[in-house]
């Protein structure tokens, strides 16, 4: 047994040097595979937190009339409170709309200052025990007197499940068929193995070598591919983390920060595993169509 | 033990049980091999075998002569399990192979050592490299390797050259490195498929001589020639083949029919 593995990993490394442009040609389509994969799974990520953390804390924002009676202000604050699908009710006013608008845009302050008056309408928000509830909540206030409109989140929210949809969808058939090339390409190269190896396997059968002995060789070479693919890539993306992190901790600024390195940790593996099934599979299917004549 | 003979094929003795069963030995050596009713036929229609008897007893040295194309070399891969009889039996120390599970060909080859004309040898392997690798891909542990491969380099007389490059080597040199490898599962049967065609007489002299030298340590063996001078000089058995039929069996034979 350690005899067997000791020869195979030993051919499969030569095979692997004597065959070593195709090889590298694997190799590296491996990779472009494997970052888009990775690529893929970050951006869904990214995603999935952010639709989770909007759902999370869906709130109903009420914009009210500048017009709007102080008394109606007052009642519908009143009515809010006593309702029981509500925890909290703030109101925010004009002045406090402008402020919270220029902490998030601090860039934007000349825009503001030129301005004559205030534009920011002021708002009541609404948390939520349960955000299923959101539509009870929307529908009441659309009514009352001195509402301007209401924020429609739940839209919102529906957009980004379809984005994430569409992406989940259009990734898996992009890696599909990125992953049926890679496949492709891995069986054509250890196809010339085996041909640049005929004149061996045909002594080994001759002598009398069992088929696993001439087969093993072949798949660990696709393995040893699929796995220095796996590894290239992940070299790839620890040299890119930091760029990597500052994107997602931007872009999706609700994101986690522990998230991160769970993703790191899972896009590593899911990397190897995959760079390793699809050498194995590809050599598999390489050795079996050549040796079962 | 033995098939059942397909419902065509001659019943009976054949010739070749008759030859090589001399009544007056009292235990006849085992037979080895044994075609019963042999016929090949590939899918384009030409047979090239036809209704082939023959028995090898073990330790015997048999010459198979005949013109290209008689079916001397599918007769060799019938043996060797390359093919696959379409009608009849071909039976390895009592096993027909055309019965083998396909994990069991392997087996049924290491009792088999095999040499051709041109040696298939690897080029980029020395002398004990090339020998060695038939231990190594089948299994062998590798501290048997080496006293093994020494053994048989011996037998062959290359223990000197035993690092040296198929290209360093003369013909003569090669076709002994090839027989070494052959040796070094110590096969019950040896098979050589022309191993003198790419030598001169001098030289195919001294591998008949080791074939022999083989074949008195108690290994079958069986050489396919067209090397009528040693045929007929050295009057072992000869079995001849003729458009994929046996037409001649005999013992102490010469390489054409004497009448």
């Amino acid at each position: 047994m350690v005899a067997f593995v000791a020869f195979s990993l030993r051919r499969a490394w030569q095979g692997f040097r004597a065959n070593a442009l195709m090889s590298a040609a694997a190799t590296a389509t491996m990779v472009l595979m494997l970052v888009l994969l990775s690529g893929l799974i970050i951006v869904l990520t990214g995603f999935d937190a952010t639709l989770k953390y909007v759902e999370q804390e869906v709130q109903v924002v009420a914009y009210l009339k500048d017009s709007a009676a102080a008394a109606d202000v007052t009642s519908l604050e009143t009515a809010l409170g006593g309702m029981q699908q509500v925890t909290e009710v703030r109101y925010v006013d004009k002045d406090q709309a402008l402020a919270d608008f220029l902490a998030r845009h601090p860039d934007e302050a000349d825009v503001v200052r030129s301005l004559p008056t205030n534009p920011l309408p002021a708002s009541l928000q609404i948390n939520l025990r349960d955000p299923a509830d959101y539509l009870d909540v929307a529908n009441y206030l659309r009514g009352q007197p001195g509402v301007d409109r209401v924020l429609n989140i739940q839209q919102t929210v529906d957009q980004l499940a379809t984005v994430i949809g569409v992406l989940r969808t259009g990734g898996a058939v992009i890696l599909l068929v990125v992953g049926l090339i890679v496949l492709f390409i891995v069986v054509n190269t250890i196809r010339l193995a085996v041909v640049s190896r005929a004149d061996e396997i045909e002594i080994m059968r001759l002598v009398g070598a069992s088929d696993a002995f001439i087969r093993w060789p072949f798949i660990f070479e696709g393995a040893f591919m699929g796995l220095l693919g796996a590894f290239v890539t992940i070299v790839l993306l620890w040299i890119g983390q930091g760029p990597i992190t500052a994107f997602m901790s931007d872009y999706f600024k609700v994101l986690p920060v522990e998230a991160s390195a769970t993703v790191g940790r899972d896009v590593a593996l899911i990397v190897l595993g995959t760079g390793f099934g699809i050498g194995v599979l590809g050599s598999w299917l390489s050795v079996r169509s050549y040796l079962i004549r | 033990m033995v098939s059942p003979a397909p419902p065509d094929s001659k019943p009976s003795q054949s010739r070749a049980s008759q030859a090589a069963v001399t009544p007056t030995d009292p235990a006849p050596p085992r037979t080895i091999l044994a075609l019963e009713g042999v016929t090949k036929s590939y899918p384009s229609g030409t047979a090239a075998l036809r209704d082939v008897d023959l028995a090898i007893p073990e330790g015997d040295f048999v010459f198979l002569v005949g013109p290209s194309g008689a079916g001397k070399s599918t007769l060799i891969k019938l043996l060797i399990r390359d093919e696959v009889a379409t009608k009849g039996a071909v039976l390895l120390d009592g096993r027909d192979l055309a019965r083998l599970r396909r994990r069991e060909v392997p087996g049924i080859r290491r009792k088999i050592g095999i040499v051709f004309q041109d040696f298939k040898l690897l080029p980029h392997k020395s002398v004990r490299e090339n020998v060695a690798f038939a231990l190594e891909v089948t299994g062998r542990p590798r501290r048997d390797i080496g006293p093994a491969v020494d053994r048989v380099l011996r037998v062959v007389g290359l223990a000197a050259q035993a690092d040296q490059l198929p290209a360093q080597l003369s013909g003569g040199e090669q076709q002994r490195t090839a027989i070494a490898r052959a040796l070094v599962h110590d096969p019950r049967l040896f098979i050589a498929d022309e191993p003198t065609g790419n030598l001169d007489p001098l030289i195919s002299w001294e591998i008949i001589q080791l074939l022999l030298r083989i074949n008195e340590m108690g290994v079958t063996v069986l050489m396919a020639t067209h090397n009528a001078e040693v045929v007929t000089a050295l009057r072992k058995r000869v079995v001849a083949l003729e458009d994929g039929r046996v037409v001649r069996d005999q013992t102490a034979g010469a390489y054409h029919r004497e009448d």
